[in-house]
């Protein structure tokens, strides 16, 4: 478990989160979808939000704290999913057809 | 040539999906694996047995107030250990104590006491009348559940420093050695440096959290502790080398502290706290100056608490006890009164008195109904949170586990374990001048950390279900190690 409190767990993780970038980028250049800045960081407050909930799940359930892990897995999950509906909508506005 | 080309970009953008969509869910699920392993981290159990002082670790400067959060609103007036200290006024009162007495039979000053304030009267004899035999006979029915949680906190109390019971005047001061004369007070330099050499040597001897003040006089017991070298009736006059406080405190255990009130032990904490203090006044009476530590359970001439506010460690909460930025409100103290000149710390305001005016979790979760929905109360020329300490006591006197309840230590938000979780969720809100992520962050507690009815916490002689907050942990589970 102490490798999960390493830097070199958060070095791997910097580098799976750089490979969902860039093949995000990848993939809305595909679909001809423009990637401004402000989409860019909005995206990236996305990840972090549904980062924030998976981990929450999990320190809950480390915590012996099972009620807790699974309302808030629960409301920060509806919040994920209904923020990434409406971000994707916004994503999207714009896309040229190819 | 084209048409490859097409068809090499073609797999390099599937690829590209497919090791996006690999490391996204590579990713999340090492997330999910640093959130568990946060969770169940050891080094999350702050300052637990932890020595050197890294778990002091929040920078009190930028919150410093010159002036402490409960406020001076009148004359201080000393308090009455025997009638006010709830263990004392107890015992004499068990020991005046005769079925169908009544406030006239009493001596004073428990009669002038009780005249004042009969409730009590009627409470302190419902403990003795109705509690503690309940108690005694489910204590023989279920005593089996809670033997390890018992026998961890009488381990925990076994060793103790020998404890002085000699008046101020003869304990505090350095003693001649071999014949010889007692150390003279040697010339130190600076104040300030004398205050980081003893907040260091009080880390080196196992304190989690110490914080130096002046002694306020008004927190000496005016009628003293019996054990302390003073003749319990004659007011004590402050001595004159009681001129600074050092509070040390050290948590108890974190995981039985959540399985409150029958797995969790104050002992723990209790005992390191005393042996700190005993070590810490005899490295300062080695250096020549007097020294007293005033040690818990019952050995204390003065009111722990409002010096620990004092000395910058914390504030008191609703519940009344202090919480600090470190260990929330789950630690124990003691304090050494001492003549040596150092430079003392300043009070602290990390926002506990408007989080606690709306939180009142703790009074949700109080078995007796002991702590007030209300607001603060002038006490003694002081206002303050003010709990009711005689039902305080009668539930404590139910328990079958180790003595005390502690549950509004347990379920209050600032007890939580140092993880990134409560750590972010505590500079959230300590960072936030709005109040708005108080309010969020005490509905988030109230409504993903649930815990029993509070009547379940009550032995079953008294309508409930010996509960505990939370499960105990697997060492204190009796039922799995011993055949009932
Ligand atoms: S120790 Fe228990 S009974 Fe006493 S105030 Fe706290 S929660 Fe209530
Ligand atoms: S539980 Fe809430 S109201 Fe009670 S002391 Fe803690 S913060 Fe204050």
């Amino acid at each position: 478990m102490q490798f999960f409190n390493s830097g070199f767990f958060w070095f791997i993780e910097g580098i799976l989160l750089c490979i969902v970038i860039i093949s995000f980028s990848s993939w809305m250049k595909e679909k001809n979808i423009p990637m401004p800045l402000w989409k860019w960081a909005a995206f990236i407050i996305w990840i972090l939000f549904v980062g924030f909930t998976i981990a929450f799940i999990g320190t809950s359930f480390g915590e012996n704290e099972a009620n807790a892990a699974v309302k808030g897995g629960i409301l920060f999950g509806i919040i994920s999913i209904i923020s990434g509906a409406g971000l994707w909508r916004l994503i999207i506005t714009g896309a040229r057809r190819a | 040539m084209a048409e490859k080309d097409s068809g090499n970009s073609i797999n390099r953008r599937q690829f590209l999906k497919a090791s996006g969509a690999a490391s996204a869910i590579a990713g999340s699920a090492g997330l999910a694996m640093f959130g568990y392993a946060a969770g169940i981290d050891p080094r999350s159990y702050q300052g637990y047995q932890s020595f050197e002082g890294a778990d002091q670790n929040f920078n009190r400067e930028k919150w410093t107030v010159d002036e402490p959060t409960y406020q001076k609103v009148g004359k201080g007036i000393r308090p009455d250990a025997r009638t006010e200290v709830i263990f004392d006024r107890r015992g004499y009162m068990m020991r005046a104590y005769k079925p169908g007495c009544t406030i006239d039979d009493m001596n004073d000053p428990l009669k002038s006491y009780y005249k004042e304030n009969p409730r009590d009267f009627e409470l302190d004899v419902l403990g003795i009348e109705e509690i503690m035999p309940k108690f005694r006979q489910d204590s023989v029915k279920y005593r089996d559940q809670f033997r390890l949680a018992n026998a961890f906190s009488h381990a925990m109390s076994a060793v103790s420093p020998r404890h002085d019971s000699r008046p101020p005047g003869e304990a505090d001061f350095p003693r001649a050695r071999r014949g010889g004369t007692p150390p003279e007070p040697v010339s130190l330099k600076d104040p300030e440096m004398t205050s980081k050499l003893i907040k260091k040597v009080s880390h080196q001897f196992g304190s989690t959290l110490v914080g130096i003040a002046k002694l306020n006089p008004d927190w000496v017991y005016l009628h003293t502790h019996r054990g302390r070298g003073f003749d319990v009736d004659t007011p004590l006059e402050v001595p004159k080398h009681w001129e600074y406080a050092i509070a040390v405190g050290v948590p108890m255990s974190w995981d039985s502290m959540y399985a409150n009130p029958n797995y969790g032990t104050s002992e723990d904490a209790y005992s390191r706290a005393r042996i700190i203090a005993y070590r810490l006044a005899s490295f300062i009476k080695q250096l020549g100056y007097a020294a007293r530590p005033h040690v818990p359970g019952n050995s204390y001439d003065i009111m722990v608490p409002p010096i620990l506010v004092d000395a910058g460690l914390g504030e008191q909460g609703r519940h009344s006890v202090v919480i600090t930025p470190e260990l929330g409100c789950n630690f124990r103290a003691s304090i050494v009164t001492t003549n040596i000149p150092m430079k003392t710390d300043k009070p602290i305001d990390i926002g506990v008195q408007d989080f606690c005016s709306y939180c009142m979790i703790c009074a949700d979760n109080c078995p007796s109904n002991s702590i007030t929905r209300e607001g603060r109360i002038d006490v003694r020329g002081y206002r303050r949170w003010e709990i009711d300490k005689a039902t305080c006591l009668n539930f404590w006197n139910s328990n079958l586990g180790p003595m005390g309840c502690r549950l509004c230590i347990a379920s209050c938000p600032y007890t939580r374990k140092a993880n990134w979780l409560h750590k972010t969720a505590f500079k959230v809100s300590l960072n936030d001048p709005t109040g708005l992520s108080d309010k969020a962050l005490t509905s988030l507690q109230k409504s993903f950390y649930d815990a029993p009815d509070p009547q379940k916490y009550y032995i079953p002689s008294l309508g409930g279900e010996n509960a505990s907050y939370r499960e105990p942990p697997w060492w204190l589970r009796s039922e799995d190690f011993i055949e009932f």
